[in-house]
């Protein structure tokens, strides 16, 4: 009998054939995409979006952090999540990276189910050749800001309310840091929330693609076509604006990429978040620069039903939980011992 | 005259409008006119004579920041934009 014919081994590069044949990529950068790493903050609306275009792109390692779980809320526009994955509980990152592994079996995934900080911030992000934004709050980006830079690695910010969002590409010492180009957040009150002022899952696709294939063009050393300006769109409006922010770096005396001095990294800045023993209730701190002002947070709150404030503090209830939020930003948040779940609700309904 | 764009926040304040004219040749002249016309919007935008650090301000597409901040001239064709930061995701 002969032998058997021997059928080669296939191409690796096969699945991604499509997009091997874009010129602009080609082998090379699709070989660099394979052997890199990222670690994706966030896996909600614009975290599955990323985490879908680039698993199916064939990055080498995606690492997913979340620390939330998924609900049916969520659905409208995480699409990595399903109506099961909301019935077994299961948090963000673990359904996310099971979606992820049957998409390409070919590249790893890790799910890490933690609240990013300033304790695991660098230990999260130090392997990675790029950090993503999948976030939904500024406290959350200003200490990947600062991790990135101390690190020395591309980031990707992207946000979105309602049917409008924002992108820039962060190369440290190239381009301005998120700090040169947004000083602070926002106070709440001044600040719509997805949960207070709504938000379109296309909207949010649309700067994750952004986000995704500016991704795609860092990690394949394809840096020459990064785009250096802070992109704003708005889907329902239907603009897009492309805001020169080059002309920023160096220019204003940013404390983050000038002077090295990274607050949020440090613990400085940022929320001081402690469960409150047998009260079944967690305290956020968040340090303001200025006092929150009630009747705007109010007026802004009050579609979710009574809001009620004197001098002192500022009451209201929303998703089962009740808020009691102080001038200094400090909230008590009953109906939850768990720290990650308070800080999530915190940036949902008080601010980032 | 210049036209300031209002970003979508600030429209509550500024009578549902998304652009307004606001007389002025710079910067600081042009919001202070758009103040004048909507008062509400002025204390969104100003802590005293100082531009809020969380509000950044364009000219045309320029960020106001690496000109001249509030005395950057604005001409009568330019446009004035203010860009809050976006938060959710």
């Amino acid at each position: 009998m002969p032998a058997p014919a021997s059928t080669p081994a296939p191409d690796p590069l096969d699945r991604y054939s499509r997009q091997v044949r874009f010129p602009a990529l080609g082998e090379d950068g699709q070989r660099a995409l394979m052997n890199s790493r990222v670690t994706l903050c966030g896996c909600g609306a614009l975290g599955t979006v990323l985490a879908n275009h680039l698993a199916r792109a064939g990055v080498g390692f995606i690492r997913v952090i979340d620390r939330d779980f998924i609900e049916t809320h969520n659905l409208q526009r995480q699409i990595l999540f399903d109506e099961q994955d909301v019935a077994d509980n299961l948090p963000k990152a673990e359904a996310a990276a099971r979606k992820l592994r049957k998409i390409n079996s070919a590249i790893e995934i890790e799910a890490v189910v933690t609240d990013i900080d300033h304790t695991n911030a660098l230990d999260l992000m130090g392997d990675a050749d790029l950090i993503l934004d999948g976030t939904d709050n500024f406290e959350t980006r200003y200490l990947i800001n600062d991790a990135a830079v101390k690190l020395g690695k591309p980031w990707i910010f992207g946000g979105v309310i309602g049917a409008e969002g924002q992108s820039m590409t962060i190369i440290p010492g190239e381009t301005p840091c998120l700090r040169c180009v947004i000083e602070t957040a926002p106070p709440p009150g001044m600040t719509p929330t997805c949960e207070t002022a709504g938000v379109l899952g296309p909207a949010v696709a649309v700067i994750a693609s952004f986000e995704a294939v500016e991704a795609i063009k860092v990690l394949a050393g394809k840096k020459e076509a990064l785009n250096r300006d802070l992109i704003m769109v708005d889907l329902w409006d239907w603009t897009f604006r492309q805001l020169k922010i080059s002309g920023l770096l160096g220019k204003v005396d940013c404390p983050c990429c000038k002077h090295r001095k990274f607050e949020w990294l440090e613990g400085e800045a940022g929320s001081h978040t402690t469960a409150l023993c047998g009260r079944n209730a967690v305290q956020v701190a968040s340090r303001r620069p200025e006092p929150l002002k009630f009747p705007e947070m109010a007026e802004r709150l009050r579609p979710l039903g009574e809001v009620r404030h004197n001098a002192f503090m500022l009451r209201f209830a929303a998703d089962g939980y009740e808020f009691t939020v102080f001038p200094d930003g400090r909230a008590i948040i009953k109906g939850t011992n768990d720290i990650a779940k308070a800080k999530t609700l915190y940036a949902q309904f008080v601010g980032a | 005259m210049p036209v300031v764009r209002i970003p979508t926040p600030l429209r509550p304040q500024a009578g549902g409008l998304d652009k307004i004219e606001a007389a002025g040749a710079t910067v600081g002249e042009v919001l202070a006119d758009l103040g004048r016309q909507h008062p509400a919007i002025q204390e969104r935008l100003f802590d005293g004579a100082e531009i809020r650090r969380f509000v950044n301000v364009y000219v045309n597409n320029e960020d106001v920041r690496y000109l001249d901040d509030l005395d950057t001239p604005v001409g009568e064709k330019d446009e004035v934009s203010i860009i809050p930061a976006v938060a959710g995701g």
